[in-house]
């Protein structure tokens, strides 16, 4: 067996489950999982948010190592049930690595996702009924719909002028998102500013981040559980830059 | 009138933002279903105790539930569902006042809200992870009677 190909196998499929937002240890369990159905003896394997590292010792005795590095990634659920699927597939059947690898390489056309007129609905729909549950009014639901809209058009166009800098891209859209709330409840559209600049902040907010923080550190993996919260703090802080940010502009006016 | 206020419209308008979400996330078909009555679950258990940590933890904890049966029931991966069903739980409102206050300058208020902010997303863990351990025992006796 080509055991340098075997690991290479393991790897891709790691980093791809870990770039899909899957938690730490579904990854580690599934190259784990993989590794041993192909007859590995205890293969080893370490991942972190940003890093995954792969180490089996061949039945010769020769270690073989690979360490993927695992940049900014969003969440999609659709690739990792697909993923999951396909390591299933893997420890049952058993192919051919080279034809694993393949079966890998062809899963992107597979792949379905939303057209990006849908998406910002989903985003216009998920802060105005965020505003209604945090006891908003019709008007505030209005105005949060319209700032929703907005971000998440920041959200999925601004890459390109804003940079790929989360921290500044946290910092402009919550200013957006504060300023054009403001702005609204000036022209009479919601009452309760707090409550809409929450409903629309619920987008950019880590609480998921936080959460999974937390269950990483309860799960046991504290480095990643670690990480994780640093990263949460630090959008927190963005954000409250950034609606400070929008406050400020908005009294200029 | 009152039960429809209180309960009925919160439940529904959870459903509705985790159905957005599925969106955002990139979730397909039955799943999006899942998703929305998973959030109307947790959102109902949460008022019914109160709002309080506890009532989090037990949210948290029926969504786990019920996340990991449907989990087996469409085959898919927990993740998802969960991802999104606790999306309204989880401290958003929290963060940014603790934040603000930070920014202003009111340390006590801000270490306040920060301290429970930590509480209610520990808690939240915690019941997922409770109803998780307990499904993989359930499951796993469950197989093994079948064998």
């Amino acid at each position: 067996m080509d055991y340098e190909k075997l690991v290479n196998l393991a790897t891709d499929l790691g980093c791809r489950l870990m770039a899909s937002g899957a938690e730490i240890y579904r990854v580690e369990d599934s190259v784990s999982r993989v590794l041993t159905a192909y007859g590995v003896e205890s293969p080893e394997i370490f991942a972190l948010p940003s890093c995954l590292i792969v180490s089996i010792n061949t039945p010769d005795g020769r270690p073989v190592t690979r360490m993927r590095r695992i940049g900014p990634h969003g969440t999609d659920i659709e690739e990792l049930d697909i993923y999951n699927a396909i390591c299933r597939e893997l420890c049952a059947d058993r192919p051919e690595v080279g034809e694993a690898l393949e079966m890998l390489t062809l899963i992107p056309a597979k792949h379905r996702s939303f057209k990006p007129g849908m998406i910002l609905c989903g985003y216009a729909a998920a802060t105005t009924f965020f505003t209604l549950l945090f006891g908003g009014g019709l008007f505030d639901a209005v105005s949060s719909m319209i700032c929703g809209a907005a971000v998440g058009l920041c959200l999925m166009f601004g890459s390109k002028w804003m940079g790929r800098n989360s921290f500044f891209r946290t910092v402009v859209c919550s200013a957006v998102a504060a300023f054009l709330a403001l702005l609204l409840s000036r022209f009479g559209l919601g009452r309760d500013v707090d409550t809409v600049t929450i409903g629309v902040l619920m987008l950019l907010v880590p609480g998921v981040a936080l959460t999974n923080a937390m269950r990483e550190i309860l799960a046991g993996d504290i480095y990643s559980g670690l990480s994780r919260t640093a990263e949460a703090i630090l959008t927190a802080g963005a954000i409250a830059l950034g609606v400070a940010a929008g406050i400020a502009l908005d009294m200029t006016f | 009138m009152t039960i429809i206020n209180e309960y009925l419209l919160p439940c529904f308008y959870s459903f509705m933002a985790c159905i957005s979400f599925t969106l955002v996330f990139n979730i397909h078909g039955r799943e999006q279903l899942v998703c929305g009555i998973g959030g109307a679950i947790g959102w109902l258990v949460y008022i019914l105790l109160d709002e309080t940590i506890f009532a989090a933890f037990a949210a948290a904890a029926a969504i786990g539930a019920f996340s990991e049966i449907m989990a087996r029931v469409i085959r898919c991966p927990a993740t998802g569902n969960l991802l999104v069903a606790l999306l309204p739980l989880v401290p958003g409102g929290g963060i940014y006042y603790a934040m603000s206050y930070c920014v202003d300058g009111q340390i006590q208020l801000f270490l306040q809200t920060m301290l429970h902010t930590l509480g209610v997303a520990a808690a939240l863990a915690a019941g997922v992870m409770v109803s998780f351990s307990v499904s993989r025992t359930v499951f796993a006796a469950r197989q093994a009677v079948k064998k």
